[in-house]
């Protein structure tokens, strides 16, 4: 499992001293290559105490949420809060590229570690700093966990069905996309100071970093003074449509945007049902008119003229029943390769199970065993988020235990067994 | 005087179109690449053709979705079906450093973009091909956009409330970050390896795969322990009360044409205000902020144990309390005690309202020559010494096509002009 063939980022090294927020973008950077070392309080990460565990154990070497997050990492144990462990830390600096951080603004600079204090021991230093609101501002100093930058970046407000409060996303987005967003800004810094030698700070905020996720919601009030807001699956549709949202199938859903433009035409959905005799209706007048002008064009219409929507609700309104009798009685793996086969543009609504059984996932060899000797047992892990022809993204080591790599990251600035004792006594280590 | 931007230099012809590929190519432009993106009155972009548009204007230069994700590129327009104009896009592939598509792969391979191709004109490009499913196996020629990457990467089964259908996230979610996050990130390292060996190279980002891999967690937890994950609200197991809590409607004027109910509340324009509680710690500032009513002191709100498992109560106290305050009093009452809480802002919140955000001037404000003065995101990291800046706004349809072929191609005025009569760069 360890690293082999040439990589992007082989010459970095990673010093990762962030919390929960960060360890998205010094996972990105060790699996592409980079030594990170992931500096953990005595105990462990506070990531190591969150579930879900390895077969429900809750044991900070079985943290699964952390494993997905600390694949290609090495591991040692430091306390920032006790000075020795400061000192320590600064001795390992000259042998970092970058340090990735996530304290609140301010907290660096008064253990003596800020970007000014680093920078003087390593001139060409990178210090990514990844908070939920950035290292300057008002609300610098606000608490951030994922669900107020989500909340406070306009993306929640979109999201949910409107009888329901607005929706959380699933998998602290908030906090993956601020990692995105530190990592993108760490390889700028690091392609500059490759260039000219100059280090520096990247500031990433996780509202500024989520902003984008708003989609036209932003704009929509900059040019036209109307507020999108939540309209489960209806979107952005002046009226309910058959065929746009969530179908129940036997199984499960699928997702469906029939009539929407890069997909097939709706007399095709009518189509696959008349094949298998269970149109009903829909081939008969007045449907079989009405679904040939069912899509953009009618939508389009509804929008300037407000009887149109009057006028064909009963008609929308059947077809959509016959949609749904058919869609259900079948399974959602069938009816998304149907569909497109058909090129109707229908996506299965995909369970972790679906993922792991999907047939392009797999024929394309995403996900990666990897072994986990202390457990006895090889885990199926997500794989990489892209495939480099000369520098491969892949995970390439089995995410660290606490302070796994102690003596040998310790042995470079000259410490040995002894002297990490006392460190260890101290509770510095 | 501020350094040279980072990327002073790059040359990106960005081939993609919609939202992920012009996101990622504008984070490059943003911090000094030259990006141009060939475009053609023949197949426009699609959001060139949506909305929003600002008030009475329509056309292809003004919609604020297109718009916000192209700011300081060149636009070349050039119809890539004639072989000519596939002749000049190899030209153009010449001079680029990096290529982005997120074309499928048949059109990918009709328009002559492989990297076989590609790398025959220019051995070091970097290429990025963005496909929905990759440019392999099955299913490589399904069909999709970001509506559907959303719920075939299981964004819409794990999200929203268990009791509802999966109705997804609103938004396309992963066309605008994720997505063109990862993919600027294999850019960045490629370019660095370029730098460091003068080896270019090609890279694939499947959208369904670059998607999946934000939902590790999830994944790990069906592999490694059986389990399907179902849809769990705004909580969260090692939180309590964690989610989103109901404050006072604000008062909104009627929107264009908009029909208004007679109580004045639409659904979904009611306020909101996220509470976060990971600790006793929180807990306890959370009970100090509102007050210390009885309620807060019975035994069973007082371990996280306790508060899950009457969470649907603690809940109900708690929007008791926040309903006859603004979100944004609540939010600032419980910040200043030490309780992580966000008002759950609007697009009028953030563009208009926040005072950080305004601070910070995290939104720019450009002059464009249809569509006037109109707000874009600014850049989404900042570095200190080598700060991104926005330098010109989103380019017309085909507004550069001269420059390019004179300046970037070097061809002479006359080849352009029978180029425009051969109908090749339109």
């Amino acid at each position: 499992m360890t690293e082999d063939g040439e990589s992007a980022l082989s010459d970095v090294r990673v010093l990762d001293i962030a919390g929960e927020i960060g360890l998205y973008c010094t996972k990105l950077l060790a699996d592409l290559g980079a030594d990170v070392i992931a500096v953990e309080p005595p105990g462990g990460h506070p990531a190591r105490a969150i579930g879900p565990f390895y077969h429900d154990e809750v044991d900070p070497e079985k943290s699964l949420y952390f494993f997905n997050l600390s694949t290609s990492k090495r591991s040692i144990t430091l306390d920032l809060e006790h000075a020795a462990g400061r000192d320590l830390f600064r001795r390992l600096l000259p042998t970092a590229d970058v340090v990735v951080e996530s304290s609140p603004p301010g907290h660096l600079d008064r253990l003596g570690l800020g970007y000014a204090d680093l920078a003087k021991i390593k001139p060409d230093i990178i210090l990514t700093s990844v908070t939920g609101f950035g290292q300057w501002g008002p609300h610098s100093h606000y608490k951030a966990p994922d669900i107020v930058g989500l909340a406070m970046s306009g993306v929640m407000w979109l999201a949910g069905d409107s009888d329901d409060p607005p929706n959380r996303f699933y998998g602290n987005q908030g906090y993956i996309s601020a990692s995105i967003q530190a990592a993108a800004g760490t390889l700028m810094a690091l392609y500059h100071r490759d260039v000219t030698g100059e280090g520096q700070q990247v500031d990433v905020s996780m509202q500024e970093a989520l902003s984008l996720a708003q989609e036209t919601s932003m704009q929509t009030w900059d040019m036209m003074k109307i507020l999108r807001r939540r309209i489960g699956a209806s979107r952005v549709l002046v009226m309910s449509v058959p065929g746009i949202g969530p179908y129940r199938c036997r199984d499960g859903y699928v997702f469906c945007y029939l009539g929407t433009p890069g997909g097939a035409p709706w007399p095709e959905m009518l189509r696959w049902m008349v094949d298998e005799g269970k149109a009903e209706d829909l081939a008969e007048e007045p449907y079989a008119s009405f679904i040939q002008e069912m899509g953009l064009p009618l939508l389009t219409q509804a929008l300037f003229d407000p009887s149109v929507p009057e006028r064909v609700r009963p008609f929308l309104a059947h077809v959509d029943d016959v949609l749904r009798r058919f869609l259900k009685s079948k399974p959602k793996v069938e009816v998304y390769e149907e569909a497109q086969e058909r090129r109707l543009l229908i996506g299965i609504v995909s369970t972790p199970k679906d993922l792991v059984e999907d047939k392009q996932l797999n024929y394309r060899g995403y996900f990666q065993d990897v072994h986990h000797p202390e457990l006895g047992e090889t885990l199926r892990y997500p794989g990489p988020n892209a495939r480099l022809s000369e520098t491969p993204w892949r995970l390439r080591r089995r995410p660290p235990l606490i302070g796994e790599h102690n003596a040998e990251v310790y042995s470079e600035i000259g410490l040995g067994p002894e002297e990490l004792a006392d460190l260890k006594g101290a509770g510095v280590i | 005087m501020a350094a040279q931007p980072p990327l002073t230099g790059i040359h990106v012809a960005d081939f993609s179109w919609f939202g992920a590929g012009p996101i990622c190519s504008q984070a490059l432009a943003t911090f000094g690449a030259t990006v141009v993106r060939i475009e053609s009155e023949t197949r426009v972009d699609g959001l060139r053709s949506v909305a929003p548009f600002p008030p009475d204007k329509t056309g292809y230069n003004v919609s604020g979705w297109f718009n916000n994700y192209n700011a300081s590129k060149l636009s070349f327009a050039l119809n890539l079906n004639l072989p000519q104009g596939r002749e000049i896009g190899h030209r153009l592939i010449r001079w680029a450093d990096v290529f982005i598509t997120n074309f499928t792969p048949r059109v990918v391979e009709r328009w002559g973009l492989t990297y076989e191709e590609l790398a025959r004109v220019k051995p070091d490009i970097i290429a990025a091909y963005t496909p929905m499913q990759g440019m392999d196996g099955p299913r490589r020629d399904y069909l999709g956009f970001g509506a559907v990457v959303c719920p075939i990467a299981g964004f819409n089964h794990l999200s929203g409330f268990p009791h509802r259908e999966p109705v997804g996230l609103g938004t396309n979610y992963p066309d605008y970050v994720v997505n063109p996050g990862h993919t600027l990130i294999a850019i960045l390292a490629a370019l660095r390896h370029r730098r460091k060996t003068g080896r270019g190279q090609r890279i694939e980002l499947a959208q369904i795969e670059s998607s999946v891999s934000a939902l590790g967690a999830a994944l790990l937890d069906y592999t490694v322990n059986g389990r399907v994950q179902e849809r769990q609200g705004n909580r969260l197991p090692h939180a309590a009360p964690h989610g989103a809590f109901p404050c006072l409607p604000v008062e909104r004027p009627a929107w264009p044409g908009e029909e208004r109910p007679p109580d004045q509340t639409v659904p979904g324009d009611d306020r909101w205000c996220a509470i976060a509680v990971f600790s006793d710690e929180e807990w306890q500032a959370l009970c100090r902020a509102m007050g210390n009513p009885d309620w807060c002191r019975d035994e069973k709100f007082s371990t996280l144990l306790g508060r899950k498992r009457h969470e649907d109560e603690l809940e109900e106290r708690i929007a008791g309390w926040t309903k006859d305050k603004t979100a944004h009093e609540v939010m600032e009452l419980l910040q200043a005690a030490g309780v992580p809480a966000g008002a759950v802002q609007t697009a009028q919140d953030v563009l208009e309202n926040d005072p950080h955000l305004k601070e910070r001037q995290y939104y720019v404000y450009l002059d464009h020559p249809e569509a006037g003065r109109t707000a874009y995101d600014g850049p989404a990291f900042r570095l200190t010494k080598t700060p991104g800046h926005l330098r010109s706004p989103a380019p017309c349809l085909g507004e550069h096509t001269h420059y390019v072929c004179k300046e970037i191609l070097g061809m002479d005025d006359e080849e352009i002009a029978d180029l425009v009569a051969e109908q090749v760069l339109c």
